[in-house]
């Protein structure tokens, strides 16, 4: 059993940033660097409780969506019989492992119905199940190379396109991307640091209350999951609900371009590289603004959307402080 | 051996027996030297485990493979369904995953345990294989810390540690030969078994009032830890202990009496208090930006008024200043690719330095080639033979012909080492040659940070020699040692070299097939040796040591600034010494060391 979201002490910048991907998957995930032993994988793993449902084809492995792109099964079913069964699927946090290897992440023959049909059939990998899911990587920072070469290819693309040994397959793979890492113990290439829509850092509490809260709350969680569960189940449904009414709303809140000006002004003035970073920025705060019930984006969620969105895109030498970037974002902030 | 009949090491033992009552003390590290019977304790947790409890060792060169599960060959080809093999992971699901000398394990092995350790879950994503399976198990291991360091993160998930001293008492280490010639075979240890037994059934009883968990959480504070499993294998261990006793309420005494068992390994160095602090450079001035870890807080430089040299007079032409004196990192400057010569050895690697194959076994499986190796990847063969089983009329087991043969490429993350030997002495803060050092050495780190090397730093000074950072593959967190350097004191290049040379041993004897850089940064003006010798005559002798090893480039970078009236190149005649390249920090500017560099590797 999971340890409860909602039940996690504090972390609220953490817990903020994968909310805001549920919000809108497409802000594209979030990098979770910090110490170890801070909660960065119960908070991604406690995450699944509270996903939700999302239409999808039905039986289709790549969680297709029937109004969005599809995989070529489903482009078949569609050409033959002229339309497609939609169903409701909740959305789910897939694990990548470390130990991956390259076929199971991209998916290849299927050698069972090969040998007994004689005939090649595709077999889903990780990638096909990622599709409009979490794709989880804890310690992302020790993903081979090569790996994470194929996932930035798919990541770049949104399809996974498989051709080896003898099958053919193209299917969507929109993921939204979770990474946990700790900085010591090396650094993430520059290519797959931008991947991350948002990032957000986490040190251990150290308050004192906070942590005599840790220890209580785990303590009952280990000595009976069932009634802890039961004691966080009004937090999680009221989170969730949360969630979802934001979900359905996110969409109509006008972009205008007063908060577009505020926003470019910020990363202009930063001299931030492409425009992954205004775009990023923008869907951010008005998710932000979403989950805070409002009806427009006021300054406070541009600002709050900044820190989300920036931190791991600021431009500085390989070395330089965080420190004297923070400041530079800070300056930014402040003429909104 | 039974765990009662084990000799001393009280600490240890106890640690062992909260393990046995609750393994959610998280396991114990034990640390100590060769030969004080670590392993033999730690294995003697079998005999007071209730019965049916997985005890799995594992190997130090055990595989992706044997540790995550593979494909069942035999199986497989019978049925032509893919059948799992179980692994170690499978096996220690319950119980005890136990490794001898932990800290020599592979990278790659560690990051694999971490991973599926944290998730308490196997998942299965590879040769073709899926599956997922309950993993949860404590970690026991031993370790001889001078043989090599333990991933920070791998210590994390110990609950407790425990030292090993070595026996004094005569009394006792005559005990410990008795104990060990008169080996009592027997398997359990009922006496022990059955109080762990009761302590077991009291446990779930157990209660901790407010006041202690407010206690727990003081301790913790002002130990500094990171994170915050602290904290609860503290309240673990503190509750096991007190069922372990018989009693149903923790005191503060329970928590004091496992409190170093937990907190031994994950104490970080404290900021001394201001009085004692030079001068804070420059450097420190800023706040630490919120988000990165307090772990990395840098070391202040030491007082150092006990041990500076009174007995000799500086000499005149450099005088070195009074003070330790940190200096800014000078500028940096784009830097030309200096690259490792190839060699024909076969290695694992695949850093971006130079290309290595597999030589042995180890390594990931990153995917199947068809040319030959020693390694049959079971999964793309099937692959390449199921399409033709009709054709070739198959009829109880897979007919895999020879064209059908696939084999496992096999990689390893880590590349290599680069070793800065920084100069820390008086006479590097003459004409602020340190200043253009750290420039230098910035710049050759922004090198390995492209590269994706690790890299370690020495620093020399005074009368010995310092690791300052051991191997990391955080450029970063190098950076930020680098700009601690301080710098005073006289100039024990040996003692640097001797430092280097032991690193090389314990990293190369974990990691055979790591390629070394060594990078000395002085000005050459060794006046201080650490054997007595003269220090010419010792940096001879790690000469020779040094370019016995294999698989080491060093380079020999010159901090000294070449004027009109410098006469003789000390650095130049030690790089000679060391068989190494000479630059000066000029050079290091140019593309001068391009071409040098590539005189020496044609291929690239």
């Amino acid at each position: 059993m999971i340890f409860p979201f909602s039940a996690i002490v504090d972390q609220d910048e953490m817990k903020t940033g994968l909310i805001l991907n549920v919000i809108d998957p497409s802000i594209g995930g979030l990098l979770i660097m910090g110490e170890k032993g801070t909660g960065k994988s119960t908070a991604v793993r406690a995450l699944a409780d509270l996903l939700p449902e999302i239409e999808a084809v039905k039986d289709c492995p790549f969680t297709c969506d029937p109004s969005g792109v599809l995989c070529s099964k489903c482009t078949e079913d569609l050409q033959n019989e002229g339309h497609l069964h939609p169903t409701r699927k909740k959305m789910r946090v897939v694990e990548l492992p470390l130990g991956i290897t390259e076929d199971r992440l991209v998916g290849t023959l299927d050698i069972e119905h090969a040998i007994k049909k004689g005939e090649k059939r595709f077999e889903p990998g990780i990638l096909a199940d990622a599709n409009r899911n979490f794709l989880y990587v804890d310690e992302v920072n020790l993903l081979e190379d090569h790996i994470v070469d194929l996932l930035l290819d798919s990541a770049a693309m949104g399809v996974n396109t498989v051709e080896r040994e003898g099958v053919s397959f193209v299917h969507p793979a929109r993921f939204m991307l979770v990474g946990t890492m700790n900085p010591e113990e090396g650094d993430l290439r520059p290519q797959l640091l931008d991947r991350f829509g948002l990032c957000v850092g986490v040190t251990s509490l150290c308050d004192k209350n906070q942590r005599i809260e840790i220890l209580r709350r785990r303590a009952a969680f280990d000595s009976n999951q069932d009634a802890f569960y039961k004691q966080w189940n009004g937090e999680q449904q009221k989170l969730s609900g949360r969630i979802s009414a934001a979900r359905s709303v996110v969409d109509s809140i006008p972009m205008d371009d007063g908060v577009l000006e505020k926003i470019v002004s910020v990363t202009a003035s930063l001299k931030l590289d492409g425009h992954r970073a205004d775009i990023v920025m923008m869907k951010t705060s008005r998710a932000l603004a979403a989950f805070r019930g409002l009806s427009t984006i006021g300054s406070d969620e541009i600002r709050d959307a900044a820190w989300f969105a920036l931190r791991h895109r600021l431009k500085r030498l390989p070395f330089e402080e965080i420190g004297a970037e923070h400041e530079k974002v800070t300056e930014a902030l402040a003429l909104i | 051996m039974r765990c009662s009949s084990f000799v001393g090491h009280d600490e240890a033992k106890l640690s062992l027996l909260l393990n046995a009552i609750d393994p959610r003390c998280g396991g114990v590290l034990f640390v100590g030297e060769k030969g004080c019977g670590k392993s033999t304790l730690a294995r003697s947790l079998r005999s007071i485990l209730p019965s049916g409890t997985p005890f799995v060792e594992l190997p130090l060169n055990v595989t992706d493979e044997a540790l995550l599960g593979t494909i069942a060959i035999e199986d497989t080809l019978r049925t032509g369904a893919r059948v799992f093999q179980h692994g170690l992971f499978s096996r220690a699901h319950g119980g005890v995953l136990f490794i001898d000398d932990v800290n020599l394990l592979s990278p790659e092995i560690v990051s694999l345990i971490l991973e599926v350790q944290g998730r308490g879950e196997n998942i299965v994503e590879r040769e073709g294989l899926r599956m997922r399976h309950p993993a949860s198990f404590i970690l026991v291991a031993s370790m001889y810390p001078e043989e090599g360091d333990l991933s920070p993160h791998l210590l994390d998930r110990f609950g407790m540690c425990a030292g090993f001293e070595r026996l004094t008492d005569a009394g006792e280490r005559m005990a410990v030969v008795r104990a060990a010639i008169c080996q009592d075979q027997a398997d359990s240890d009922l006496e022990l078994t059955e109080r762990i037994e009761a302590a077991r059934k009291i446990l779930p009883k157990v209660a901790v009032r407010d006041r202690f968990l407010e206690y727990i959480a003081d301790i913790c504070i002002n130990y500094n830890v990171a994170g915050h499993r602290a904290d609860l294998y503290l309240l673990a261990a503190a509750r096991a202990h007190v069922a372990f006793k018989g009693n149903e309420d923790v005191t503060r005494e329970d928590i004091n009496t496992v409190a170093s068992l937990v907190l031994m390994h994950r104490r970080r160095e404290l900021q001394p208090p201001p009085d004692q602090q030079e001068e804070p450079p420059p450097e420190h001035n800023h706040e630490p930006p919120p988000d990165k870890q307090q772990e990395q807080q840098p070391e202040p430089p030491k007082n150092n008024h006990e041990d500076q040299e009174h007995d000799q007079p500086p000499k005149p032409h450099e005088l070195p200043p009074q003070k330790e004196e940190v200096f800014a990192v000078g500028q940096q400057f784009r830097l030309k690719r200096i690259a490792f010569r190839k060699d024909r050895m076969e290695r694992a690697a695949s850093g971006r330095r130079t290309r290595t194959r597999a030589r042995n076994r180890g390594g990931r499986y990153v995917k199947s080639v068809l040319r030959k190796n020693r390694d049959i990847a079971i999964d793309a063969t099937l692959r390449a033979a199921a399409p033709f089983q009709s054709v070739r009329k198959r009829t109880d087991v897979v007919v895999i012909n020879e064209e059908d043969f696939r084999y496992k490429r096999k990689e390893r993350k880590m590349g290599h080492l680069a070793i800065f030997i920084v100069d820390g002495s008086g006479s590097m803060g003459a004409q602020k040659r340190m200043v253009a050092a750290k420039g230098a050495v910035q710049s050759l780190l922004i090198d390995c940070y492209q590269k994706r090397d690790t890299v370690a730093m020495i620093v020399f000074r005074k009368d010995r020699a310092e690791v300052v950072l051991e191997p990391t593959a955080s450029v970063e967190f190098a950076a930020r040692r680098l700009r601690e350097i301080p710098v005073g004191g006289k100039t024990p290049l040996g003692a640097g070299l001797l430092e280097a040379y032991r690193l090389l041993e314990r990293v190369g004897r974990k990691r055979p097939e790591t390629r070394f850089l060594v990078i000395l940064i002085t000005d050459g003006r060794a006046n201080q040796s650490v054997t007595g010798m003269p220090p010419d005559e010792e940096i001879a002798r790690m000469a020779t040591l040094m370019s016995e090893q294999p698989g080491i480039d060093i380079i020999v970078v010159d901090t000294e600034e070449k004027g009109r009236f410098t006469t003789i190149d000390r650095a130049a005649s030690i790089a000679s010494m060391l068989g190494a390249d000479y630059y000066t920090i000029e050079d290091l500017k140019s593309d001068y060391l391009v071409d040098i560099v590539r005189k020496s590797t044609p291929e690239f």
